[in-house]
């Protein structure tokens, strides 16, 4: 039993899958040392300089060169500084990696793994902040994780180099101090698309993911005490989502709250809701708890006040069980 | 007050740096032919356009026929390209056969790509032709990367971006030389200098009207040849793969040509002058490549059997693509995520 960091285990997944595929390699600013997460921390030394390619600033060029590589027979790694520049290559993103997938995938497989940390931690202001899967759920035949314990990166990580699709693999960096019980075995994947209901309960379905997975957990077990059941579902994988396991849960509870991190216009919560009102042959009541429709301030205080919370979610929670319709829940700092 | 047009000129020492290597007379004899057919497919794209007839996608490359085709004809098959949306040239030359441009043109089943890319996406992995990207400039990165699977792979294989005014301008071409030539990588872009970028000229587009010389800077051979000449496009490009194949890393290598058609079928072309248009039509390159192996005592009959088969070719290609099924999701069913 090893007990790893986060940060610990992304980098053995990448040594261990660098080790059994010849053709795994990882791109990226500063990786030569230890890159913009801490990850890499050693690779360079174990691997060398053609495994483990430290690339100039430049964006458009090493995502594009993935590409390339991709399509002579290798599995690239690209690590993007922080995942709000997924931005600057989002052509590269939605517009290359997939559609060349589509357009030839009689020719055989697109392994680009994209992986970024994202999200807020206190006070990095507006452009390191983001989580920024409701930016890349909407493009067609991009695969886009977000796990949330240091376990589901692993097995995610190493699903996602497996894959032959292309990746957006995003990692909050509240997550990266987290630790846990690294997987002894050299093959864990944890198959993508694929939920997990991390705890069960009867009155409310709660969905949350990465970071939020934490707070969902910590608004259920204080909700017990009022007696209020709460079952949370981490779907792991934003897209393709594991919309059947969230129906079934909400067949179950009639109740639905989708707890998320971003602004709440656009979110990945909206196409959950949709679909469980069109899908879900029962009355229920769904409601979505998010940041609200703002920018992150640079000020870590500021940035409390704007961030969805267990409190939050509890208020939610509460009103929920009780009403026939709410409206979603955000927090108001002008209060 | 538009001055009046001038031929663009060549700086004859830049120019002497490449004149050195030999295109014997069958090669010239072979290029001459994938010419005429690249001709002939614009010209039948041309005149059924004139009946009605939509053909989705198709951007002319009369002008440039010896731009494109000299310049694969060094390759070998397992050496890569990546091609420019304007002419099949590129594509007929490495080995493309002209009935699946033809049936990808028209979204027919048979094609390359199942009516998913069209001619736009032209896929062939086996004869070095990854396929295209579909916003203009990703190819540098991609050729970059392809590259950098060859030096990784310990293989010789060598790499020709083709890119024209519109991707040139993008600044990923900055940031994949620089990685081009930091790693040595044995990759060649070739600038299609064709005056045009659809109605913007060349020069109100790069200083001096040069879409190669910015690179200079790099301390890489930057070299601009006569693309219209099959001998200087030969040469230069020759040189530049050899250089590449050797482990001396990348360069940037500019063919002056003209776009003699429109942009694309809806264009009328209306900003081009036809003093421009017919001094270029002067300089056709294939009427110069045919004067030129008439000069190596080629018999004209054979040169004239040359042209006569690219005709035939073309009709029989398209007679078969008109009679050949549309291409469905079903049989596009692999390709579908």
């Amino acid at each position: 039993m090893t007990t790893l960091t986060t940060r610990e285990a992304i980098g053995l997944v990448l040594a261990e899958e660098m080790t059994r595929d010849p053709k795994v390699v990882y791109l990226g600013e500063t990786i030569r040392d230890i890159g913009a997460t801490g990850a890499s921390r050693g690779l360079f030394d174990q691997f060398g300089p053609a495994r483990i390619i430290e690339t100039p600033v430049s964006e458009n060029g090493f995502f594009g060169a993935a590409l390339g590589l991709a399509l002579s027979g290798f599995s690239p790694v690209i690590e993007i500084y922080s995942a709000d520049f997924a931005l600057i290559v989002a052509n590269e993103i939605i517009n290359d990696f997939p559609k060349w997938r589509q357009q030839q995938r009689h020719y055989g497989p697109l392994p680009v793994t994209i992986r970024g940390w994202m999200g807020a931690s206190g006070g990095l202001g507006p452009e390191h902040s983001q989580c920024m899967e409701a930016y890349f759920h909407h493009a067609p035949g991009l695969t886009v994780i977000a796990p949330g314990t240091m376990t589901d990166m692993a097995g995610l990580l190493r699903s996602a180099i497996r894959s032959s699709d292309p990746v957006l693999f995003l990692e909050h960096r509240r997550i990266y101090e987290m630790s846990g019980v690294y997987p002894a075995n050299a093959d864990y994947c944890i198959e993508i698309g694929c939920g997990e209901i991390i705890r069960d309960g009867i009155d409310i379905t709660m969905v949350a993911w990465s970071h939020m997975r934490h707070v969902a957990l910590e608004a259920a077990q204080n909700l017990e005490n009022e007696s209020i059941s709460v079952e949370v579902i981490d779907p792991k994988t934003i897209k393709p989502m594991d919309y059947s396991l969230i129906a079934a849960s909400v067949e179950k509870t009639g109740r639905l709250i989708v707890i998320e991190e971003s602004p709440l216009t656009g979110s990945i919560g909206g196409e959950i809701v949709a679909r469980m009102v069109e899908g879900v042959d029962r009355g229920m009541v769904a409601t979505r708890v998010a940041m609200p429709d703002m920018i992150h301030p640079y000020s870590a205080s500021m940035e409390k006040q704007i961030l969805p919370d267990s409190d939050l979610v509890i208020k939610a929670s509460k009103k929920l069980i009780n009403s026939r319709a709410i409206g979603a829940i955000t927090k108001n700092p002008f209060l | 007050m538009e001055e009046k047009y001038q031929m663009p000129g060549f700086s004859k020492e830049l120019q002497e740096q490449f004149d050195s290597i030999y295109l014997d007379t069958d090669g010239y004899k072979k290029i001459f032919q994938i010419m005429n057919l690249s001709r002939a497919f614009d010209r039948e794209c041309n005149r059924i356009l004139k009946q009605g007839k939509m053909v989705p996608h198709f951007h002319s490359g009369i002008g440039q026929e010896a731009l494109m085709v000299a310049s694969v004809f060094p390759l070998r098959t397992t050496d890569q390209i990546i091609y420019t949306h304007r002419g099949y040239g590129h594509l007929l030359a490495k080995g493309v056969s002209i009935l699946e441009i033809v049936l990808d043109t028209f979204m027919k089943a048979g094609g390359t790509n199942y009516g998913l890319g069209g001619n736009m996406h032209v896929t062939r992995p086996d004869l070095g032709i990854p396929g295209r990207e579909g916003v203009f400039g990703t190819r540098f990165g991609i050729a970059a990367g392809i590259a950098l699977a060859a030096q990784l792979n310990n293989s010789d294989q060598v790499t020709l971006c083709f890119y024209g005014e519109a991707a040139g301008a993008r600044g990923i071409l900055y940031e994949s030389l620089n990685m081009a030539v930091l790693w040595k990588l044995p990759v060649v872009f070739i600038a299609e200098n064709n005056g045009w970028s659809f109605s913007s000229k060349t020069k109100w587009l790069f200083p001096q009207s040069r879409m190669s010389r910015v690179w200079r800077g790099f301390d890489i051979p930057v070299v601009e040849f006569d693309g219209n000449d099959v001998e200087a496009t030969y040469s230069a490009v020759s040189q530049a793969i050899n250089l590449a194949r050797e482990g001396n890393g990348p360069s940037v290598i500019e063919g002056i040509t003209y776009r003699v058609d429109p942009h694309i079928w809806y264009d009328d072309a209306h900003y081009q002058s036809n003093d421009e248009i017919s001094l270029w039509e002067s300089r056709d390159p294939i009427e110069i490549a045919r004067q030129k192996l008439i000069e190596r005592s080629v018999d004209p009959v054979t040169l004239d059997q040359i042209v006569d088969l690219a005709f035939n070719q073309v009709c029989d290609a398209f007679e078969i693509a008109e009679n050949s099924p549309e291409a469905t999701w079903n049989d596009s069913k692999l390709a579908v995520i």
